[in-house]
């Protein structure tokens, strides 16, 4: 097995930046630039790596050359890769929208290095070869998101901060006592190696059980229907930057841990699993369109509304085909552009009141006060995310459609697209109210300057182009992708290859 | 025998801590939460502390002696770690909340429910 360093590029470059940028803690300006460069570091070894998985498979790092089942191992296989390159993509945009922001938290030395610790964690999830260090790597992205939010300029950020570490702890242990309970039953933690032993059709009386634990868990960071309650606030009250991150790649850890639960580890218990996964999507997305609908508040809308997007996903999954789960992953994949380039949009039209509110009685009828271009780019990425043709969410929403034509279950497919409409509506509205009416009696003071525009458009832009013109690579990519992680064989064999240290 | 004194001492735990998370008093809330993760801290150590009578020191096992299971040991560590690391900042929080709110009762920390 060969050791493939961009696996440790891509993890460890951002934690290099957040200590070196501790270092230079007196200087925002240094800092920000340093995050940036650290940024574009690990997109191009995250791209490299996904270019070298797609040509040549899966890729494999043991740390400290400890070969498996005894040491730390990071993997990246087709689907590890392509959402580490989403999330280190979108890292870019957030820490790119710092530069021009005047929100006052982002001046704190913390700021910075938190931001690169999240990205450590977001990625080290993705590229972890077994469970307990994904433990690890998603407590530390949990931590980092929570300080971020407790020092939010947002007066509540601390209640929210407060509320939502207190339930994802609850979530963690959940999790931990999964893998106790795994590595009581296994006796490893090596995801290939548990994997390897369930498909031998061995079912020992934890597996269950573990299992229903870990979906929990994962339910959990990615804000679904019964664990759904922390996100909206949670969402809503995080800094401009942070709460784009939050709504779009942050709980995709959730949606990678589920995919990895239902094609990796439990390949036999999901088909029992997979009908649940359709219902709380289902679930998902009425509630949180409706959440969406009659919300006061633009950036809480668009927490409602990826709740209902999570929903989407997990429909797919639920589908679980080939074309079902094609249609999943580019749906998250095409999620995370447009969500995280409209909650920064939000932010800078908020970012243009004194008191930086969002709230629709304060912000109707800013718009006109604000450069053009974020009207149109707030309409652009709100039909975008209604799936309106030719925009790239029509091509997500059309491939899961495909892969619910080909599961042939119509009574969710029916309620799904239903659904889907809402989302038209609540965008629609939203833009009409912030820039088409004429400002309220008794709405918040405004200013003449906010946060600059640069980010969120260039991150609608890269994702018109990808989800859009580029279409075709991408779904081919995604293809590729399915392929190979609905063949849990390929993963054991490149990770853990049969015989080897028994 | 030592197993089964085990399996009680963990489900006692788990259900303070978890009564204890429930309160509507944050510290005590807090101090539920690292209770709960001593609980599962030592459903680690009962699923491999007790296979061997000897340490798992390199002498032990080369004379082939039954040793326990080291990496139950070395997972509890970074357990620990992590726990602390969360426990210490939901006490934070707290300070912080309580001289912000003036309370720490759950139920009158509630500015954002609309």
């Amino acid at each position: 097995m060969a050791n493939n360093p961009l696996l440790v590029g891509a993890l460890v470059t951002p934690l290099i930046g957040a200590v070196v940028a501790l270092i230079f803690a007196k200087s925002n300006r240094l800092q920000r630039s340093l995050a940036v460069l650290t940024g574009l570091v690990a997109w191009v070894f995250s791209i490299a790596l996904l270019a070298q998985v797609h040509d040549s498979g899966i890729q494999t790092y043991a740390l400290g050359n400890w070969s498996p089942p005894y040491g730390i191992l990071l993997v990246a296989d087709s689907l590890g890769a392509l959402f580490a390159f989403m999330v280190t993509t979108i890292m870019i945009g957030g820490l790119l929208y710092t530069f021009h922001s005047h929100d006052k938290c982002m001046t704190y030395p913390a700021f910075v290095p938190l931001f690169l610790l999240m990205e450590v964690g977001l990625v080290g999830a993705m590229f972890t070869g077994d469970l307990f260090t994904l433990f690890v790597f998603m407590e530390l992205m949990v931590l980092a998101s929570v300080s971020l939010t407790a020092i939010s300029d947002d007066q509540y950020g601390l209640e929210a901060a407060l509320k939502y570490i207190l339930i994802s702890s609850m979530g963690t242990l959940f999790l931990l006592l999964g893998i106790a309970a795994m590595y009581a039953t296994f006796g490893t933690l090596n995801m290939a190696q548990i994997a390897q032993i369930l498909l031998t059709g061995d079912r020992p009386f934890l597996a269950p059980a573990s299992a229903l634990m870990l979906l929990c868990a994962f339910l959990l960071k990615s804000a679904v229907f019964p664990f759904h309650f922390w996100q909206p606030d949670f969402h809503t009250t995080a800094p401009t930057p942070i709460s784009a991150m939050l709504s779009s790649i942050v709980v995709k850890v959730g949606v990678y841990g589920i995919l990895r639960l239902v094609t990796l580890l439990f390949v036999e218990d999901a088909p029992v699993l997979e009908p649940w996964l359709s219902v709380l999507g289902i679930i998902g997305i009425i509630f949180g369109s409706l959440g969406a609908l009659r919300t006061y508040n633009a950036k809480r809308m668009l927490a409602y509304s990826t709740f209902a997007q999570i929903g989407f996903i997990l429909v797919g999954i639920g589908w679980g085909g080939t074309l079902a789960l094609i249609g999943a992953i580019v749906y998250a994949f095409n999620h995370a552009f447009i969500k995280s380039s409209l909650l920064m949009l939000i932010g800078i039209v908020a970012s243009y009141t004194k008191i930086k509110t969002a709230n629709f009685a304060d912000i109707s009828g800013i718009g006109r006060r604000l450069p053009s271009a974020v009207g149109w780019l707030v309409l652009l990425g709100g039909l975008s995310l209604a799936g309106v043709p030719p925009f790239n969410g029509f091509i997500s929403k059309l491939a899961l459609i495909q892969g619910g034509v080909e599961s042939g279950d119509w009574g969710n497919l029916i309620m799904m697209v239903g659904a889907g409409i809402l989302t038209l509506m609540y965008m629609i509205r939203a833009w009409q109210r912030i820039f088409q009416q004429n400002p309220l009696p008794g709405a918040a003071e405004t200013k003449s300057e906010g946060d600059s525009y640069f980010a969120p458009m260039l991150m609608i832009f890269v994702c018109l182009l990808l989800g859009t013109i580029l279409a075709e690579p991408l779904i081919q990519l995604v293809s590729a992708t399915v392929e190979q992680i609905q063949d849990p064989n390929l993963y054991i064999e490149a990770v853990y290859p049969r015989g080897l240290g028994q | 025998m030592i197993e089964f004194t085990f399996a009680l001492a963990i489900g006692a735990l788990f259900g303070i801590g978890v009564f204890q998370l429930l309160r509507r008093d944050l510290i005590k809330a807090a101090i539920g939460f690292a209770i709960l993760f001593s609980a599962i801290n030592l459903f680690f150590v009962a699923a491999g502390a007790f296979e061997g009578d000897f340490a798992p020191y390199v002498s032990n096992v080369e004379a082939q002696r039954q040793t326990s299971d080291p990496l139950v040991q070395a997972l509890i560590l970074t357990a620990i770690v992590v726990s602390f690391g969360s426990f210490s900042l939901v006490l934070g929080f707290v300070n912080i909340i309580s001289r912000r709110y003036d309370t720490i009762d759950s139920n009158e920390i509630n500015k954002l429910k609309h």
